[in-house]
């Protein structure tokens, strides 16, 4: 995969090129922040873009940078770093866009597999979550919300655990050891608990579903 | 062992000559009467107030940028290493995973330390991020209003504190609760609606020494907190 990333701390940038290229992936773009890597991409494709949130511009360059390569290559996918796993900033990743994007803690992502299964989803056009962050959007939504999860089996949390990470049928299927079609039968009766209008069609909007579900304030945030 | 204070490296004189040098503490130097200092102006402690918040937040981005980032390069060296060893054949898999969790684990302890220095939300996003951050964690029905609006690094660092300080105290299965963040003028506001009267003494330590002041209000069922802070 063709990938340009751009992160101000250099000795973190310089690991990450030296790991993507060991993982058989090309770095065709590396700058110290968001501003240097729009420039370059105007001329050299990249299918991936790697962005630290925090970097210049400041505060959170990841974010405006990301908004600027969205509306210049609509294709590109793009995985944001960062040292925190934060709700608030998944929220604002995903005004961003909800295909091809990804969020993950920056120490979480040191080996070959992990970094490039990451960038597969997301060229895939899956949301891509950290775990961390995931695990605890679903262990502690917001307000009344809570009554409703702990209605859910032992298994339908961890199927929704792993749909808030953004994986697929097949993904979740993959991690739990059971058919596609037992995950779908599970997902059916996770949104008929939480009342969701179920949208088999389209993953990413399912997602996407869950998200706003767990995080969004009872009247509305 | 445990050093006796003398015997520290750092408070021992560094030669027989500084040592020489050194007047005792019990031996005045002059028979002069002491001057005393007087107390700084209440602009002098202000400033000085507002210093130290900006000092707690450089702290967080000091971690953040310095150790954090260090250890977090580290996993992707790790990760590096990882891959040749087992291209050489060598099974060192499940040593380096463990070695990379334990680093993620250090790095968490990290980020609880950072967020009692300077919540780094509330440095990049402000009171409304950081404060609905903080009720979540602590599974109570709050329910924050805020703007985009910023007040600076000391009343953000205050009103954080003061709120979470407050929120900590609410026992579990309480009332929904909000907070209301505005600015009047070069004040920063906070309501607390649904409050127990009895939080705002805390609060007002937690808000004073930044010139701060709480108003109460007492309602049929609960009373409304309201902070002020005077802000940049």
């Amino acid at each position: 995969m063709r990938v340009a990333l751009a992160e101000d701390g250099a000795l973190f940038r310089e690991g990450l090129v030296m790991l993507l290229e060991a993982a058989g992936h090309e770095v065709v773009g590396c700058t110290a922040d968001g501003d240097s890597l729009v420039e370059l991409l105007v001329k050299q494709p990249a299918d991936i873009a790697i962005l630290d949130i925090r970097m210049p511009p400041e505060p959170d360059g990841g974010l405006v940078t990301a908004e600027r390569l969205r509306a210049a290559h609509p294709g590109m996918g793009l995985l944001f770093l960062s040292h925190y796993a934060e709700s608030h900033y998944l929220m604002r990743i995903l005004q961003i866009g909800t295909e091809a994007v990804g969020y993950r803690l920056k120490e979480k992502i040191g080996s070959v597999e992990v970094l490039s299964d990451t960038l597969t989803r997301i060229s895939g056009g899956e949301i891509v979550i950290e775990p961390v962050l995931a695990r605890r959007l679903v262990e502690r939504p917001r307000g009344e919300r809570k009554g409703v999860i702990s209605t859910l089996s032992e298994r339908e949390l961890d199927v929704l655990r792993l749909m808030a990470e953004g994986r697929s049928n097949n993904g979740i299927a993959a991690q739990l050891f059971v058919t596609p079609k037992a995950v779908e039968k599970h997902i059916a009766s996770i949104f008929g608990k939480l009342n969701l209008h179920a949208d088999a069609t389209e993953h990413h909007r399912r997602v996407l579903a869950v998200l706003t579900y767990l995080r969004s304030q009872r009247d509305g945030d | 062992m445990m050093l006796e204070p003398a015997q520290r490296a750092g408070d021992a004189p560094r030669s027989a000559s500084e040592q020489g040098a050194a007047p005792g503490p019990s031996t005045p130097v002059t028979a002069e009467p002491a001057t005393r200092l007087s107390p700084p102006s209440e602009d002098a402690r202000l400033r000085a107030e507002r210093e130290q918040w900006r000092l707690r937040r450089s702290l967080e981005r000091q971690l953040h940028d310095g150790a954090a980032l260090r250890i977090s390069a580290l996993t992707l060296q790790l990760g590096l290493l990882r891959q040749r060893a087992a291209e050489a054949g060598c099974d060192l898999q499940t040593y380096i995973d463990d070695f990379q969790d334990e680093l993620h684990a250090v790095l968490q302890e990290l980020r609880d330390v950072s967020s009692k220095i300077y919540p780094p939300l509330l440095d990049e996003a402000g009171l409304g991020p950081a404060l609905r951050e903080a009720a979540d964690a602590m599974d109570l029905p709050v329910r924050v209003d805020a703007g985009e609006d910023r007040f600076g690094p000391a009343a953000e660092g205050a009103a954080y504190f003061a709120v979470v300080g407050f929120l900590q105290a609410v026992p579990a299965g309480s009332a929904r609760l909000d907070v209301v963040v505005r600015r009047e003028d070069h004040v920063l506001a906070v309501d607390v609606i649904g409050a127990e009267a009895r939080h705002a003494d805390a609060m007002l330590g937690a808000v004073r020494r930044l010139d701060g002041a709480i108003d109460v209000v007492s309602g049929p069922n609960a009373a409304t907190i309201t902070m002020r802070i005077p802000c940049e």
